[in-house]
C-alpha cells in the first residue's frame, strides 16, 4: 500500500502530462457547451489524470491484480460494477462472458424458479 | 434471449452485442478466444458518438503504469478501455457542468461548475486536491509579467489555444500534444502539500 501512494505522490510531482487541446475538444463534442473557461479545462484535465490514476489503482486492487500482478479488462469490469463511483462506466464496459457459460448460469436460474 | 454467435467483439456497445437482464450487462465473447480482446480501436463506429474523440493512449497508459506498483502489467485491452473510460469521464462532468451553467443563465463553463459537478457526481475526493492545484497553476499563471491577455477567469475568454499556457509559465509548463517537458507548474516557491497527497484510492 506505500509504494502504491508513493507512486500516486511521483506522479503528482510531475506536470499534467495530458493534451489540453484534446481534452477541451472532448468537453466541446457535449452539446449545449458553448466556451469553456481556462480554469475550467485546467481542472478537468487534472481531474482526468486523477480520474486515471484513481481507476487503475481500484481495479487493479479490486481485481485479480494482486495475485497476477496485472490488470486486466475484467478487472475494470467489474470495479465498474461493484463501485458506485464508476457506475457510469458499466455500459462501455460490459463483462464478457462465454455463451455456454451464460446458458448455464440461464438454466440453473431456471432451475431455481421452477423450485417456488 | 437472442443469442449472437459470432466472434466479432470488437465493439463495447452492450445494445449491440449484449444480453441484459438480471444478470447486467455482457457481451458474448467467441469460445476460442479466452485472452484477447483487441479493441482495434481504429475501429469504425457506425455512429458519431461524443466518446470516440481520445486522449492518446500513450498518455493514459503512461498515467496507469505509474499508479499500479512497479512491476505490475496492463493488458493491451485494458490500456484501451481506459482510454475510453477517460472520454466517458469527461464528457460526464462536462454535461453536468453545463447543465448547471445554463441553469444559471451563463455561457461559460467555469471552475466552479466543474467542481460542482465532480461533487454532484460522486468525486467530491478529487475536489480538494484540485482546488489545490488549481491555485497553483493560478500563482503560475500571475507570476509571469508583461503577457497580455493572459488572464485567470472569465474575461479570458473561450478561445484558448495551448500557447497561453506555454508563453507565460516561468517554471511550468503543461505540455501540448507530444511535446514532453519536464518541468513543473509551479512557480519556484512552490512547496509540497502534504495534504494533496493524501488521496488513497484502495
Amino acid at each position: 500500500m506505500v509504494n502504491l501512494k508513493n507512486k500516486i505522490e511521483q506522479s503528482n510531482k510531475k506536470n499534467i502530462s495530458l493534451p489540453i487541446s484534446r481534452v477541451r475538444l472532448i468537453m466541446k463534442s457535449s452539446p449545449d457547451v458553448s466556451s469553456i473557461n481556462q480554469d475550467a479545462l485546467f481542472l478537468t484535465t487534472k481531474a482526468t489524470e486523477l480520474f486515471v490514476q484513481h481507476l487503475a489503482v481500484s481495479s487493479f486492487n479490486n481485481g485479480s491484480g494482486k495475485e497476477t500482478n496485472s490488470l486486466s479488462y475484467s478487472d475494470l469490469a467489474n470495479t465498474a460494477e461493484e463501485t458506485e463511483t464508476f457506475h457510469f462506466l458499466t455500459d462501455i464496459l460490459p463483462k464478457k462472458i462465454l455463451a455456454r457459460d451464460y446458458l448455464k448460469s440461464l438454466e440453473q436460474m431456471q432451475e431455481e424458479e421452477a423450485d417456488y | 434471449v437472442n443469442l449472437q454467435m459470432d466472434g466479432d467483439s470488437s465493439t463495447t456497445d452492450a445494445s449491440q452485442l449484449g444480453i441484459t437482464g438480471e444478470y447486467g450487462h455482457y457481451v458474448l465473447q467467441s469460445q476460442d478466444d479466452e485472452s484477447l480482446n483487441d479493441h482495434e480501436d481504429g475501429g469504425v463506429k457506425e455512429n458519431y458518438r461524443e466518446q470516440d474523440i481520445y486522449l492518446p493512449i500513450a498518455n493514459v497508459a503512461r498515467i496507469m503504469k505509474n499508479a499500479v506498483p512497479q512491476t505490475g502489467k496492463i493488458a493491451k485491452d485494458a490500456k484501451e478501455c481506459v482510454q475510453e473510460c477517460v472520454s466517458e469521464f469527461i464528457s460526464f462532468i462536462t454535461s453536468e457542468a453545463s447543465e448547471r451553467c445554463h441553469q444559471e443563465k451563463r455561457k461559460t463553463i467555469n471552475g466552479e461548475d466543474i467542481l460542482f459537478a465532480m461533487s454532484t457526481l460522486g468525486f467530491d475526493m478529487y475536489v480538494e486536491p484540485l482546488k489545490l492545484y488549481l491555485q497553483k497553476f493560478r500563482e503560475a499563471m500571475k507570476g509571469e509579467k508583461g503577457i497580455p491577455g493572459v488572464a485567470v477567469g472569465e474575461s479570458l475568454g473561450d478561445e484558448l489555444t495551448d500557447d497561453s499556457f506555454t508563453n507565460p509559465l516561468p517554471a511550468g509548463i503543461i505540455t501540448a500534444d507530444g511535446q514532453s517537458q519536464n518541468v513543473m507548474v509551479y512557480t519556484t516557491s512552490y512547496q509540497q502539500i502534504p495534504t494533496v497527497q493524501q488521496i488513497q484510492f484502495s
